[in-house]
């Protein structure tokens, strides 16, 4: 776990560079939908914009960097080297995790930086309560890129276009730049319930309330309850997702087919 | 004929690569979510943002969904260049394009025309899903004129943007040859640079100046201008004027585009990094 982790930091923080790659996105969107709240004259809401930039700086390093991790990792022929090795294949996959959620650290930092630079967004913190939720928001979040990136083990080449297609929509339903769950969201109540079986939905919902409301631990109870019970679960069937596509690819003989 | 043959072969390519890796129908419904859920986003924002204080007009929603959509077509572009040649470097396709008669600059044109070719399919799609998802979840359709005329208009302002999307290709791709790892890190500045500087989801007269003055120094902005005077104002005056800079903007867009891309292509053949995969 630690070996992977490590890794990692040191692909990140051994090339600075990587830190400017990684913030095109998070950044840039971020800063286009607080300009969007700005231009229609509620600048109040642009702190939601910068949060959720933040916040995509890691769902971007959960979806390209652990979920098609291992596909990648197969087609280079690495992938192999781990089944080789007596390491378990879960915690390499918990390494890549904490390493991934150091090496965007920076990245999400220099969004909030730069935005409360550029829009002065008034925030009404509570720090217990915002570093509980982003904990366990970013447990919750990787424990699902765990479970993604088994399942994108199966999927070969099409984990990339799959990539594409999902996080667009995830983003909409968890309401990365706008409430989407409780009040304030523009979705009927069906969504909302469908909305919030996505671990970043809970998070953002309470990161928003502990970040501009005040929101205490209290305020917040029920989100971190439910994304703690997300995290396990999600952890759990992520492991035994990679156990039975393991099996099935030493049995079929696919496990090291690169290309697909 | 050679040249034409050439422009065929790669957009034919091109649309291989990006339609063709599955079911046709399966990788359209991909491309089109994105974009799509992209487009609702925004107009979530603004739905959420102008609904509290009272100042949600649908007229602006529709201002925001039809540039978001297009923004859609103007970003797949920006991917063109680097998916030709850095995939190309790694896959040694580039290299062999490089040595036939005809050069990579038509192969280039051909890949951006594919990527019009199923780029445009799906700005229309997430335009109309867009359309009603807004109509369902705000309650009121953003306002928007469709007829036979205003998408005659809009199809003429996008094939007229392909000048300026080939222009920026063609630098993109210049920076493509030259990089073996980050390859993605300029399109990915320059698509979010776009989203911001393109009017896609806001007047340019928002941004600061000198800021305002880039976009309405950029020919894809006209783009969303005129594609906004066909479906939202009805109004050929700014229609055709944005028509006209749109063309005059895109022609120098691509006249530098093709100098840098040949100037890089030179230089790169003198320096043998063509086919260099790693640094």
């Amino acid at each position: 776990m630690y070996s992977r982790a490590w890794v990692r930091v040191q692909s990140t923080f051994g090339e600075p560079l990587w830190l400017a790659v990684n913030l095109a996105v998070p950044l840039l969107s971020s800063l286009a939908m607080a300009l969007l709240y700005a231009s229609a004259g509620i600048s109040k809401y642009t702190g939601f914009a910068i949060l959720g930039g933040i916040m995509l700086a890691f769902w971007g390093n959960v979806l390209w960097s652990m979920a098609s991790q291992f596909n990648w990792d197969k087609e280079e022929g690495i992938f192999e080297i781990y089944l080789v090795s007596p390491a378990p294949i879960t915690a390499i996959l918990v390494g890549m995790s904490l390493g991934g959620i150091l090496a965007t650290v920076p990245s999400a930092a220099l969004v909030a930086l730069i935005g409360w630079v550029f829009f002065s967004a008034s925030i009404n913190p509570s720090w217990i309560a915002i570093f509980l939720t982003f904990i366990l928001a970013l447990a919750s979040l990787y424990a699902m890129g765990m479970l993604m990136s088994s399942l994108y083990l199966a999927y070969g080449r099409e984990a990339e276009s799959l990539n594409s297609a999902f996080a667009e929509p995830i983003n909409f339903l968890s309401g990365l730049y706008f409430p989407s769950i409780g009040i304030g969201s523009p979705f009927p109540f069906a969504l909302q319930v469908a909305a919030s079986l996505i671990p970043l939905t809970i998070g953002m919902d309470a990161l928003r309330k502990s970040v501009f409301y005040a929101g205490n631990v209290a305020a917040v109870g029920v989100d971190l309850v439910i994304l703690a019970v997300m995290a396990v679960v999600l952890l759990f069937l992520g492991d035994r997702a990679l156990k039975a596509l393991e099996n099935r690819g030493r049995r079929q003989g696919t496990l090291v087919v690169r290309l697909r | 004929m050679r040249l034409l043959k050439a422009i065929f072969a790669a957009a034919w390519m091109g649309w291989q690569r990006e339609m063709e890796w599955t079911n046709p129908v399966l990788s359209l419904f991909i491309k089109t979510v994105a974009p799509a859920a992209a487009v609702l986003s925004a107009a979530a924002v603004y739905w959420f943002g102008s609904s509290t204080v009272g100042l949600f007009t649908p007229g602006r929603l529709a201002f925001i969904v039809v540039g978001a959509s297009l923004y859609g077509q103007v970003a797949a572009y920006v991917y063109v260049p680097t998916s030709a040649i850095a995939e190309g470097k790694w896959s040694n396709l580039y290299p062999q394009v490089v040595i036939t008669p005809t050069s990579s600059i038509p192969y280039l044109a051909g890949r951006c025309l594919a990527s019009f070719a199923d780029s445009a399919p799906i700005v229309v799609i997430s335009l109309a899903v867009s359309y009603y998802v807004s109509y369902a979840l705000f309650g009121a359709p953003p306002t928007i004129i469709v007829s036979p005329t205003s998408a005659l208009m809009v199809a003429v302002a996008l094939i007229l943007s392909l000048p300026s999307a080939m222009g920026l290709g063609y630098v993109l791709g210049s920076y493509s040859i030259f990089v073996s790892r980050w390859e993605w890190a300029l399109p990915s500045y320059v698509s979010g640079v776009l989203m911001i500087f393109s009017e896609a989801l806001f007047p340019a007269n928002v941004l600061p100046y000198p800021f305002s003055l880039v976009a309405q120094a950029l020919p894809f902005t006209y783009l969303m201008r005129a594609s906004r005077a066909a479906l939202i104002f009805d109004s050929w005056t700014l229609y055709l004027t944005s028509l006209t800079y749109l063309l005059v903007g895109g022609l120098i867009f691509f006249a530098i585009g093709l100098l840098v891309f040949h100037l890089a292509e030179k230089s790169a053949r003198e320096k043998g990094v063509l086919d260099k995969k790693t640094m």
